[in-house]
């Protein structure tokens, strides 16, 4: 069964979504990451210096 | 025609005051950003949460009481209704305010998934730099934002999708077709948590789990969002000529730091959208949802299956799989972005079962394990520590100078659908087809004029009586870009609500 549709958009999508992630791609592109570890001198740096309290000292009221 | 949005309340907290007011944090944070944007009263008239897709009225709500007492407690502050409200719509047409004491930002209204990511990336920067603003106000950086789903206490917030949706969708067919997408959804879209917890019990460390917001699922339906939360929301808020439309509000979704989770999230519910729309969604019914919604979330090998009504069994994975295929023998072809997001979803679930690695930087709770795992190794942690409840919350801290996710997105090991120029021309305007670039258009020109606002019309002062602009059912993106032309060459609102209608008469 179909059922009876919003009329779908007149044009064609003139801005598709990228079609092959390339790391080389600048800015609007995407990119792909490099994916080996973490690098330890600035994001394992970065992870040390959380406070291992942070969460359990965080208290938020009930949201949607 | 496709429309959709995202609403997103923030955690805020502030290190220097241990028993920070929340009311007054969100307030302050949102008004810390009037210095360069435009204040309006927030027209309330067009929300009713009480009406119940299912084709009653419910009499109240389970956060009614709750809410009651907040308000009796918040009667109290020397601050008006609308002082705590602090409702901003912003020139981009977004929405800015204090939601249940978190600051929330509602996307405007966009038609690309690009135009969408790009406007939550854009809510996140003006957040940051509302927070920025406020923290010069008091010294130091003691505010922070989290965009995550819990305070491990037991109390959860939301990330909520939007969707038009004909009216002549029975309510009964979305249900059908949509629970068991939403039971499995998490697989691509899940934010990734630590430990277990419960509405408002205790937060128990241990294990990962794919999702934040899996934990508080509570009922399969429901018009309730703060309790007894349900897979699929029967809110009937459209927001629109409600003879037409429907607007599917979606709770069950986690917050998403990685653009690609993001996108993946809103298009592939789109699509299976359109294939209950046409009828031709597989039939999957799980035997006890909210049950599987959990015991997915708590595997993260993916291994679990779960019970369907006719006895079989079946893993998270494998359903998404069944809605992938489908999808791919009604929509290949059909559009640039449709091909996207179907090429997308069949690699990551193929990757999800034999290569998940490829996947860090594109799904978030397969990045934040990534990152877990790794401080697991150097630090000789157990999952149990509860350091790794404070990193899990600090993945989801915006500020680009203590984030893990932020950190990450900085050695490019994120992958990006957006630029830092698409993001700042987010902040500044809203979609130019869509309502929402129309609402934001209507800021920027006549702000004063502007007597109230709301999703679906904005009323200008117009002399003894008031003069209405009803987007009620303005969506065709052609149509938009007229009625935007006019109001950007007209010298005054009532000027161009004048050619409006007189264009709209004519063509009648």
């Amino acid at each position: 069964m179909t059922y009876s549709l919003i009329p779908e958009r007149r044009e064609g999508p003139t801005d598709p979504m990228p079609k092959s992630p390339s790391p080389l791609d600048e800015g609007g592109g995407p990119r792909r990451p490099e994916t080996g570890s973490p690098d330890k001198d600035s994001l394992l740096k970065r992870m040390r210096r959380v406070d291992p309290k942070q969460a359990e000292r965080y208290r938020q009221r009930t949201g949607e | 025609m496709r429309l959709f949005g995202i609403e997103t309340e923030y955690g805020i907290t502030r290190d220097d005051v241990p028993d920070m007011d929340p009311v007054v944090e969100s307030m302050e944070l949102v008004r810390a950003h009037l210095a360069a944007s435009f204040e309006r009263r927030w027209d309330y008239a067009g929300e009713d949460p009480h009406e119940d897709a299912r084709g009653f009225r419910v009499s109240g709500l389970q956060q009614d009481r709750e809410e009651d007492e907040f308000a009796q407690r918040d009667a109290h502050r020397p601050f008006s209704f609308h002082e705590m409200k602090s409702d901003l719509v912003l020139p981009n047409g977004a929405r800015f305010y204090n939601d249940h004491t978190h600051p929330e930002y509602s996307t405007p209204e966009c038609r690309t998934l690009r135009d969408l990511v790009a406007h939550d990336r854009a809510g996140e920067r003006i957040m940051h730099r509302a927070a920025q603003r406020r923290n010069k106000a008091l010294g130091g950086t003691p505010v922070r934002l989290y965009k995550n789903n819990t305070d491990f206490h037991g109390h959860s917030y939301g990330c909520h999708d939007n969707y038009l949706v004909a009216r002549a969708v029975p309510f009964s067919a979305l249900v059908a077709g949509l629970v068991p997408f939403l039971v499995s959804r998490q697989v691509v879209a899940g934010a990734g948590k630590v430990g277990t917890e419960a509405q408002e019990s205790r937060y128990v460390p241990g294990p990962y789990q794919i999702s934040q917001r899996a934990d508080f699922m509570e009922t399969e339906l429901g018009v309730d969002t703060m309790h007894n939360r349900p897979i699929l929301n029967t809110r009937d808020e459209p927001h629109a000529d409600r003879q037409r439309y429907r607007r599917l509000h979606l709770i069950i979704g986690d917050a998403n730091m990685c653009e690609y989770a993001t996108a993946l999230k809103v298009g592939t519910t789109q699509l299976v959208l359109d294939l209950i729309a046409r009828g031709s969604v597989p039939d999957l019914e799980l035997e006890h949802p909210v049950a599987a919604v959990k015991q997915i979330s708590r595997d993260s090998d993916l291994q679990t299956v779960v019970r369907r009504h006719n006895g079989r069994t079946i893993a998270a994975v494998d359903i998404q799989i069944q809605y992938y295929e489908a999808a791919t023998r009604m929509f290949s072809g059909s559009d640039g972005e449709s091909d996207w997001v179907l090429k997308e979803w069949g690699e990551t679930l193929q990757l999800l079962t034999h290569n998940r690695q490829q996947l860090v930087g594109k799904l978030d709770w397969v990045t934040k394990q990534w990152l877990l795992e790794t401080f697991l190794r150097e630090e000789r942690l157990e999952w149990d520590d509860p350091w790794l409840a404070s990193l899990d919350l600090e993945y989801h801290n915006i500020d680009p100078e203590m984030g893990l996710y932020m950190g990450l997105e900085a050695e490019r090991k994120a992958w990006r659908l957006t630029s830092a120029e698409m993001i700042e021309e987010a902040i500044r305007n809203g979609p130019a087809d869509t309502r929402g670039g129309l609402r934001g258009l209507c800021v920027q020109r006549f702000p004063e004029e502007i007597q109230s606002i709301q999703w679906e019309q904005v009323r200008f002062n117009g002399g003894l009586r008031s003069r209405t602009l009803d987007m009620c059912d303005l969506f065709d993106p052609q149509e938009v870009m007229r009625c935007a032309g006019l109001f950007k060459e007209a010298q005054s609102p009532v000027d161009a609500l004048t050619a409006w209608t007189s264009r709209k008469d004519k063509e009648i």
